[in-house]
């Protein structure tokens, strides 16, 4: 009981500090007079008494110090000294404080950005209600497929789980984008806009807790007749962009695919949807509504229409595990009763995250890596710091040393000294998370404009890069480790028990601090080791670059439209509408030459081929190759030429015959010296060992399609099963404007069902420039970094040398005092000075040769992307470059204070300081 | 030691208590005086003590401590453990091997 009191009293006594200490002064001085008055009673002399009096007491200084001690918390009261201590020392010494914060912001603003962006990818919450509690449904499929196919259920699913699974408090739906026509009222003049919508279940806001921001959101009555109430809400994006802001909205009519629907409220600026792509949709309509979004689909009765996620509320109580094992048990009885290629293995509940497949090993370790990355630039801030506070400790070495003599424990001034550095890391912390807020806002601005070039002006980046309460847990985190790591080592080092030499008045002995040297040899030699290797790998990816910038894809993408419609769900119908429009194409006076076949740069399709050699092991050839589906025209529309051989015939594609193309690097690689036209191969279509054998009947030319970054080792086309509905390649003629302007509206009259659907995707800017923005991005940020480091090792290199020189001053006035040559001099300094650089340089060049083999050996399947550009990874130009390039820098580093120290005087030198 | 010097006593500055424990423990207990401090300090953030500011009969002023009602019922709380205390030692020593 009374300890709390105790508790009180003391916190009572550090806050009142002064008047306590006035106090404990006077009663001492109260206890002295008085035994000062008793030995003068017992005969001693003033003199004697008073000298009696303080030996009586043990010392008064000693007395005031046990009633200080006893009367504060000793820790807290310490550190507030420390504290005051070191913002006095810091403030003091502005120049080394503003460079340390500033170097330390560097180091933790560029890592807490990267925290900030995987932070709002996989760890934000929803913005749902009690996000904890929300999963997400996800399979595991026969396939293995990764991507978001796994997150797809059809309505009959959702349908089965909302009325059995009781472990959910309630089951929501929604589909991905669908990209509708709208006509906001009274705008008939104008052509319909397109729209992202989003079909959600009646329960979809109020299940998930979200309140409309203005008027009100759809319920489950809303959702029970398929058509009954074509209601939308609009999303607070959509609603600022569209209409401005404008609150008469609610209530007012808005046109979808040609259907009238109300307005009836707005979400909240902070719901940015649930999907797990990271696009906020611009509106939200009930399910039932579903034919007048997605005409001619039957999404509501098709239990294989895989076209909603699946999201759940636990009931409190209930167990995720438990959930999990019944919610399988549903599905997987359920699927039994239809039939779908894809068998389902098993069902997962995920928590939500803003992306999708954040769980994926793959994805981790990238994620791992690239923190990695990025704590190194920290570690060299660091060393940088470590460095600057060791020469500043130096200046101090005497006052530590009188202090330990005193009798304060080692502890205690290593505390001391933490204090200082913990301060400055903090404050550095503090700086970089500003920083951190501001790039992330920038950083949003960037990704959004990237993707709105290439995706439509329709598009609004749902992630939400601001920091948040783990992002500071992680800057605070982030600060002290930081602050611990680089100031430990000097404190250690100058608490050194070795007082007697540093307490001689002597600040410039010759042979002593070896170890310190050696220490901050070391630092310089790991700053430089690290920039080489972050250099070095922006020089290749800078390379790479250039290449890419004038890589040419080996078709033609200028005048060539990507061209994807939804033609229903019908395959019979499908089909038939697909030829229709395929017979149509090549009638009109802007189309120059149509195809169809598989998309150009979208995705890969790498099957095992099998080749007949007599002469090989087991008399075959097995391999990958890329494949690509291709109509008699494809070739021509893309502007591809045929070397040798023959092209498709019309009824050959058609019927989908087993002949086919293969590309020249194709041709080498399996038929190496022989003719491959005549001959035969086998490939495994599907991937589940069944073979089907083509005949080879002419040779492309090689070109750059699985990715820009690499031709094609191995390509093979052959005609499509005729079945398929596949993308449609359209090349076009005369003005780029005028003809896709006429196309569209010759798009409009033929076929009103199916116009929403409808993309046209320019090659050049939509496809192939996008990967020319990846390959800018990555440079640009390897530049960056790298950038950052040299930056920082060239301040590191340049005070540590400074700090050297200016401590043999002494050593180089002697020199020149018995004649040794300025010139000299500067060179054995500047040379010793360079000496852990080279080692750095040395490290780092290993370093340097290991990371691009690292980058090389990505290149394993015919269609990874190869980050290099096809420069090699021990490409002697860049290598050489960025060694002569360093060496530059650090001799003009060490150069500087050497060449100042020799203008000195001698005499000035060798006067006593 | 202090609040029974305080109970018998009345209210005393530092150096009269210090002396009086001088005196008691037959100068068998000889520490600085300046030691005494920590457990005045202690004593009074219990709020077993109450000191206030005043003048000696030779007209100095001295900080006087008063032992508390609470200080009262501390000292026989512990006054009663350490006679406990002493009691189960003497047994243990009084048992020959």
């Amino acid at each position: 009981m009374t300890c709390w009191r105790r508790l009180a009293a003391k916190i009572r006594a550090l806050a009142r500090n002064r008047r306590a200490e006035d106090d404990a002064a006077r009663e001492i001085a109260a206890h002295l007079a008085l035994l000062q008055d008793e030995f003068e009673r017992r005969g001693m002399t003033p003199q004697q008494a008073r000298l009696a009096a303080r030996r009586a007491l043990g010392g008064a200084e000693q007395a005031r110090q046990l009633h200080r001690d006893s009367r504060t918390i000793l820790w807290l009261e310490q550190t507030l000294q420390d504290l005051r201590h070191a913002c006095r020392a810091l403030l003091h010494s502005p120049g080394f404080t503003v460079v340390a914060i500033a170097t330390l912001a560097l180091g933790v603003g560029v890592n807490t950005t990267l925290f900030t962006a995987c932070n709002a990818i996989a760890l934000k919450p929803l913005p749902v209600a009690d996000a904890p509690h929300v999963v997400r449904l996800e399979r595991l499929l026969a396939s293995r497929y990764l991507g978001d196919l796994q997150y797809a259920f059809s309505y009959p699913e959702y349908e089965n789980l909302r009325d059995h699974q009781n472990a959910f408090a309630s089951t929501v739906a929604s589909s991905w984008p669908i990209r509708v026509l709208a006509s906001p009222d009274g705008q008939r003049a104008n052509p319909p806009i397109p729209v992202q919508a989003q079909l959600v279940s009646g329960n979809y806001f109020g299940a998930l807790g979200i309140p409309a921001s203005a008027g009100r959101v759809f319920g489950p009555d809303e959702d029970n007749a398929p058509g009954a109430h074509p209601v939308v809400v609009l999303s607070h994006a959509f609603w600022e962009r569209q209409f401005h802001s404008d609150p008469q909205v609610i209530g007012r009519s808005l046109e979808i695919n040609g259907s009238a629907f109300t307005v009836t409220g707005i979400a909240p600026a902070s719901f940015t949807g649930t999907s797990i792509n990271p696009q906020v949709p611009d509106i939200w309509a009930p399910i039932a509504m579903q034919q007048q979004l997605v005409p001619g689909q039957h999404w509501l009765r098709t239990p294989t229409d895989f076209e909603f996620q699946i999201l759940a509320r636990i009931q409190p109580g209930v167990a995720v595990s438990q959930a999990q094992a019944e919610t399988d048990t549903l599905v997987r009885q359920f699927a039994t009763t239809y039939i779908t290629r894809d068998r389902t293995l098993s069902v997962k509940l995920q928590a939500t995250a803003f992306l999708g497949n954040t769980d994926d090993v793959r994805f981790q370790a990238g994620m791992a890596a690239m923190m990695v990355i990025f704590l190194m630039v920290l570690l060299v801030a660091c060393a940088n710091v470590t460095n600057m506070l060791l020469a500043r400790g130096a200046a101090r070495q005497r006052e530590i040393s009188v202090r330990m003599a005193l009798g304060a424990s080692r502890a205690r001034v290593i505390r001391h000294l933490l204090t200082e550095s913990i301060l400055l890391s903090l404050s550095g912390g503090a700086a970089g998370l500003a920083l951190a807020a501001a790039a992330g806002k920038l950083l949003w601005i960037a990704l959004n404009q990237v993707l709105v070039r290439q995706l439509g002006t329709d598009f609004v980046l749902s992630l939400n890069f601001n920091p948040d309460r783990r992002v500071l847990l992680y800057v605070f985190a982030l600060s002290l480790v930081t602050g611990i790591v680089f100031g430990l080592s000097p404190a250690l080092q100058l608490t050194r028990p070795d007082l007697c030499s540093s307490l001689k008045d002597d600040t410039t002995s010759f042979g002593r601090g070896l170890s310190r040297s050696r220490l901050r040899g070391l630092l310089i030699g790991g700053q430089v080791a690290v920039s080489m290797l972050l250099l070095t790998s922006a020089g290749l990816l800078v390379r790479g670059l250039s290449r890419s910038e004038h890589a040419d894809p080996g078709f033609d993408t200028q005048h060539v439209y990507l061209m994807r419609a939804d033609f229903g769900d019908n395959p019979a119908r499908a089909a038939a509408s697909f030829q229709r429009m395929m017979d149509w194409l090549p009638t009109l006076p802007e189309v120059q030459d149509v195809a169809y076949g598989s998309a150009p740069m979208l995705g890969t399709w790498t099957p095992p081929i099998i080749v007949h050699h007599p002469g090989a092991v087991a008399g075959e050839v097995q391999g990958r190759t890329l494949a690509s589906y291709a109509s008699d025209r494809y070739l021509e529309t893309l502007g591809i030429p045929l070397l040798r051989g023959r092209n498709f015939t019309t009824r050959e594609s058609a019927a989908g015959a087993r002949v086919a193309i293969v590309s020249a690097g194709a041709a080498r690689l399996f038929w190496p010296g022989e003719d491959p036209i005549g001959k035969r191969f086998q490939l495994d279509l599907h991937f589940d060992g069944k073979l089907t054998e083509y005949e080879i009947i002419g040779i492309a030319r090689d070109v750059r399609m699985a990715n820009l970054t690499r031709v094609d080792p191995a390509r093979v086309y052959f005609p499509p099963d005729p079945a398929l509905v596949l993308p449609a390649v359209v090349s076009l003629r005369g003005n780029p404007q005028g003809s896709l302007a006429a196309l569209w509206s010759s798009l409009r009259t033929f076929d009103r069902a199916i116009l929403p659907s409808v993309s046209l995707w320019n090659m050049e800017t939509m496809v192939v420039s996008m990967q020319r923005a990846l390959a800018r991005a990555l440079a640009m940020l390897a530049g960056i970094l790298a950038l950052l480091s040299l930056t920082l090792a060239g301040i590191g290199i340049y005070g540590v040398m400074a700090y050297v020189v200016s401590q043999r001053t002494r050593e180089i006035g002697v020199r020149i005092a018995l004649g040794a040559s300025r010139g000299r001099v500067v060179r054995s300094v500047a040379v010793e000075g360079l000496r852990p650089v080279l080692a750095g340089m040395a490290v780092g060049l290993a370093g340097g040769a290991g990371a691009s083999l690292l980058l090389h050996r990505t290149l394993s399947t015919p269609g990874s992307l190869d980050f290099l550009y096809g420069i090699r990874f021990y490409d002697p130009l860049t290598f050489l470059a960025i060694t002569v390039f360093l060496i530059a820098i650090s001799l003009v580093a060490s150069l500087v204070p050497s060449l100042r120290a020799v203008r000195v005087d001698p005499v000035e030198a060798l006067r006593y300081q | 030691m202090i609040l029974r010097t305080l109970a018998t006593m009345g209210p005393q500055h530092a150096y009269g208590i210090a002396a009086r424990l001088e005196q008691v423990s037959g100068d068998l207990l000889n520490l600085n005086q300046g030691t005494i401090y920590p457990a005045l300090v202690r004593l009074e953030q219990h709020g077993w003590t109450k000191g206030s500011w005043s003048k000696t009969d030779s007209n100095r002023e001295a900080r006087f401590y008063t032992i508390t009602r609470a200080g009262q019922k501390a000292l026989e709380g512990e006054t009663e453990r350490w006679r406990q205390m002493s009691r189960v030692v003497e047994k243990l020593l009084a048992e020959e091997p």
